[in-house]
């Protein structure tokens, strides 16, 4: 077989930064091949993607220069975040940018527009649907589709179901394989469970973007399972082996109501969205809350947090919520976004921001900055911008200065979103910790294991109303008869 | 309009957008050089005519939007209505120094004002900026580079203010931003402004990655999805305004609302 | 490389341009309930309506970027019905022409809070001339044009001045600036460490 894109002797290096990304870096893909690529996140994985497609330095200028780069005659490229790859409002505007940029006649788009929708699995009434009324998976099939509106041969993948629910995943992944079949696929991934089976060679890369093995997923597996824990790769059966590795378990004591609603609305504008009948929360419980996209459950949270309009039975230590003068000395509140909660210029002054709000001496704050930094492992960038950190940092960042007061009661909207292994398990344990203190949580996630093995309660929210309050195994139960029927 | 409402189609939204763009833009030049208020209120009556009949938006939506409107007409009017130079004194009281000048000058600025403001949501209620920019690259020869652009960002700004929201909320949640004065409303500004910034920045370099990863820049001979042309009903607006604009100087020789026919110069 | 706008320096410009639309439109209220008392107090808070081109100005450092993002801006403002219609496009026309003559004056080199500030002031001052023609300003009395004259200058300095030098400063420390600056010869030298 012969190659069908490579590099060779690459050397590259982002403006600004102390060394090399890529130093004397080659790889040769050979035609039809199922390639990933794995590596920690920094190691240079979806530059490369983007100097194999020419990206780099045609349309973004990053310093590089190369022996010889291999692009191939026709690929196509599939990003991560799937809101920011199409520039136009509607489905089929945007296949039709494609047909545009590849000088077809207008009177062939519908037919070519149908036929593409078609075999990434959409269907709609109408083509003219607005993006934006797709769930992730949806869109991420929809830039699929205009990948192959581009006739390409070589598919470029990065991460592209990273920002998506489990559903979405098996989605994108399902249509990977079905139009990938006889393409060559060049896949960047770190959750690899649904890729592995069509895959057929993996490429290990380390944190200094040099290549530490290459071969068969077998060999990859049996050879380098310690180099997948180690960079928090979401292999099949992590949490297996998370989980032998593993020692508190969970268990709840106390029963104190610490939160109680009675017939309790939320409201968005003059739109009712959420309406809880009757629920106690007890303090010490580990509260998992379940649901489809849009059904309700940020909203549920953001009404706790009286940031939206309630009406209704809301107590909180037996006081009316609405006239405590302070809510966040009960609830602290991690928002799915870590960046938006920054406030400062330094990871330091982040954690110490709400301290300095409470007028503590300078002392005390340096006395407790110091504890939360060692416990969430940040102390070697107390002095960096938040927004340097990486995506793990930041998020353990958000819990440690979202709970600096140690507030009864811990809020958050998947914490676990877009996380490696690594830094899943850490967040993890450190809300373990915080929950044998005392704590309670209550968290939005999608992740069964989650509530397989750390919730001590579900709630299933759907069209926002609570449909189910019972115990995980319960709900594992449940799901699983659902899925049989 | 961006944020999809439902309304009936009608002639306006069937006329060539460039078409419909400069007709605007003619007109708002012209009623600068408009000094006379009876002109100016039939002007301002042929607007309205056009904006409450022929949107095609239901009746309650319309008001809804025109409520801005007074607050155009009272901020256009009241520095000059109150402070404006003027002989002919008609209430003193303090600086307030309301003269029979000051007061039609100030009326007319106000009426002028909601002229603008209604020809402007007229335009935007029957226009889709898709549609605009097409024509815009098809009629006026906009490089695409910059049509395709403009629709990309417009695509991302319901999730720029659903962010915004969220941004808000959070906070919130971290407690007060920014004290008093004029260091304060910096910070508040700030707290706003970067994570917007970075956020839209980032976004915005990725949507043009990924614009030039479908060919974009590639290519001379690009097709177009929609080919816009000019129909019968761009010469029907085009009459109705010149239809309105021989109506408002008939009306304003033969029937005045005021007896003064240069705000400029009065008495 | 090539000195004229790329594909990513227009969408980032268009995008600043409708960030700071967005905040005109929370601004508009706001600013139509202070100039209701007639003092002109609220030409303090007029500079706002500058400060789109100088922040994308200071973000990208290429000619150009000032006159598109007020252009983009106002025509923001426009299609989707800002309250001020059509009067907004010729004023982000003539502002984001001086602000963009007064970075061509200096060659597109500098890129110092003077600079931006001077900036600011000749976007005021032409808004000035402007309302001129469109508000009848010169028949107001001469205190308050006076007023006007002068709190409008000062908000243009300080908000679209000073606030857009501090804003981009800090926007500096995030690091997301990098993305469109172009890299120097001293990246590429380092390619051969």
């Amino acid at each position: 077989m012969k190659e069908i894109t490579g590099v060779e002797d690459l050397r590259l290096k982002f403006p600004g930064t102390d060394s090399l990304l890529l130093k004397d870096f080659s790889i040769s893909i050979k035609k039809g091949e199922k390639v990933l690529l794995l590596g920690p996140s920094g190691s240079g994985k979806s530059t490369l993607l983007q100097v194999l497609t020419g990206l780099i330095p045609n349309s973004v200028e990053v310093p590089m220069k190369a022996k010889r780069v291999n692009i191939p005659k026709s690929w196509g490229f599939l990003f991560q975040d799937p809101d920011t790859q199409f520039c136009m409002p509607y489905v089929d505007e945007e296949i039709a940018f494609v047909l545009e940029n590849l000088a077809i006649a207008r009177d062939e788009m519908r037919h070519y527009i149908t036929d593409y929708l078609k075999q990434v699995g959409l269907q709609f009434e109408d083509i003219h649907t607005p993006i934006q009324s797709l769930s992730g998976g949806m869109k991420q099939r929809l830039a699929i589709a205009s990948v192959l509106a581009l006739e390409a041969d070589v598919l470029f993948l990065d991460e592209p179901t990273a920002m998506l629910d489990p559903t979405g995943t098996l989605e994108v992944w399902e249509t990977v394989k079905k139009i990938g079949e006889n393409k060559t696929l060049v896949i960047v991934e770190h959750k690899i469970e649904q890729v592995i089976d069509f895959i057929d060679r993996i490429i290990l890369l380390n944190d200094d973007g040099v290549i530490v093995a290459d071969g068969t997923k077998k060999e990859i597996f049996s050879d380098y399972k310690h180099v997948l824990v180690e960079q928090g790769i979401w292999y099949p059966g992590v949490w297996e082996d998370y989980l032998r590795n593993r020692s508190s378990p969970n268990e709840t004591n106390a029963k104190k109501p610490i939160v109680t609603l009675k017939e309790f609305d939320v409201y968005r504008g003059k739109e009712k969205k959420v309406h809880i009948k009757d629920l106690t929360v007890n303090q010490g419980e580990w509260i998992t809350v379940l649901g489809e996209n849009g059904a309700g459950k940020s909203t549920w949270l953001l009404g706790l947090m009286n940031l939206l309009k309630t009406k209704g039975c809301y107590q909180i230590d037996n006081q009316d919520a609405r006239r405590l003068s302070k809510l966040t000395d009960y609830f602290a509140f991690v928002f799915q976004n870590p960046e938006f909660q920054f406030v400062t210029n330094s990871v330091f002054d982040e954690i110490a921001y709400t301290l300095r709000l409470q007028n503590w001496s300078e002392d005390q704050i340096v006395r407790k900055v110091e504890t939360l930094l060692a416990r969430f492992h940040l102390q070697p960038y107390a002095k960096q911008h938040p927004y340097h950190l990486s995506m793990g940092q930041k998020r353990r960042l958000s819990v440690a200065a979202a709970t600096v007061m140690e507030q009864p009661v811990l809020l958050l909207d998947e914490p676990t979103f877009g996380q490696d292994a690594r830094n899943t398990f850490a967040i993890l344990e450190q809300l373990q910790q915080m929950r044998n203190k005392g704590t309670t949580i209550i968290m939005i996630t999608h992740d069964c294991h989650i509530v397989k093995h750390f919730a001590t309660r579900v709630l299933y929210i759907n069209d926002g109303r609570l449909t189910l309050d019972c115990l995980p195994l319960q709900y594992m139960e449940e799901k699983q008869q659902s899925l049989e029927v | 309009m961006p944020f999809e409402l439902s309304y009936r189609q009608t002639w306006l939204h069937k006329i060539n957008p460039s078409f419909k763009f400069l007709l605007v833009i003619a007109l708002f030049i012209y009623l600068i050089f408009v000094d006379n208020p009876n002109l100016m209120v039939n002007y301002a009556i042929g607007s309205v005519g056009l904006y409450f009949f022929f949107t095609g938006h239901p009746w309650k939506r319309l008001l809804l939007i025109a409520l801005p409107f007074l607050l155009v007409f009272v901020t256009s009017s009241t520095s000059m209505i109150f402070f404006g130079e003027g002989e002919e004194t008609l209430f003193n009281w303090g600086l307030v120094h309301i003269t029979k000048e000051s007061l039609f000058r100030g009326l007319h600025l106000g009426i002028r004002g909601m002229v603008f403001a209604i020809l402007g949501v007229v335009f935007s209620l029957t226009t889709r900026p898709v549609l605009l920019f097409y024509s815009l690259m098809q009629q006026l020869k906009l490089k695409p580079k910059y049509a395709y652009s403009f629709m990309a960002a417009i695509r991302l700004l319901p999730i720029m203010l659903e962010e915004l929201q969220t941004l808000r909320h959070a906070l919130k949640v971290r407690g007060a931003v920014g004290g008093k004065g004029i260091r304060g409303f910096y910070e508040k500004i700030k707290a706003f402004a970067i994570p917007m910034l970075s956020q839209s920045i980032r976004r915005a370099h990725r949507i043009a990655i990924a614009m030039e990863a479908k060919r974009f820049l590639n290519v001379n001979n690009r097709t177009n999805y929609y080919q816009i042309g000019f129909s019968k009903f761009d010469v029907l607006l085009l009459l109705y305004f010149i239809g309105v604009g021989v109506l408002a100087q008939f009306a304003s020789v033969n029937f005045p609302y005021f007896g003064i026919e240069d705000v400029r110069v009065i008495g | 490389m090539s000195k004229g706008l790329k594909l990513t320096d227009i969408l980032v410009t268009i995008i600043i341009a409708l960030i700071f639309g967005a905040i005109y439109k929370l601004w508009g209220p706001l600013y139509g309930i202070v100039s209701t008392f007639g003092l002109q107090l609220e030409q303090l808070l007029y500079g706002m309506w500058f400060i789109a081109a100088t922040v994308a100005y200071l973000i990208i450092r290429k000619p150009g970027v000032a006159l598109l993002a007020e252009l983009a801006a106002a025509h923001g403002e426009f299609i989707f019905g800002g309250e001020w219609g059509i009067t907004t496009l010729i004023y982000g026309l003539g502002q984001g022409f001086f602000a963009e003559f007064i970075f061509a004056s200096f060659r597109y080199q500098k890129y110092n809070m003077v600079t931006v500030s001077l900036a600011g002031l000749a976007s005021g001052i032409v808004s000035l001339l402007i309302d001129v023609y469109y508000g009848y300003i010169g028949d107001l009395a001469m205190w308050n044009l006076l007023m006007l004259i002068g709190f409008r200058l000062i908000g243009a300095v300080i908000i679209a001045g000073v606030f857009a030098h501090f804003i981009v400063q800090a926007l500096e420390k995030t690091g997301v600036t990098s993305l469109v600056r172009p890299a120097t010869s001293v990246d590429y030298d380092a390619l051969d460490q």
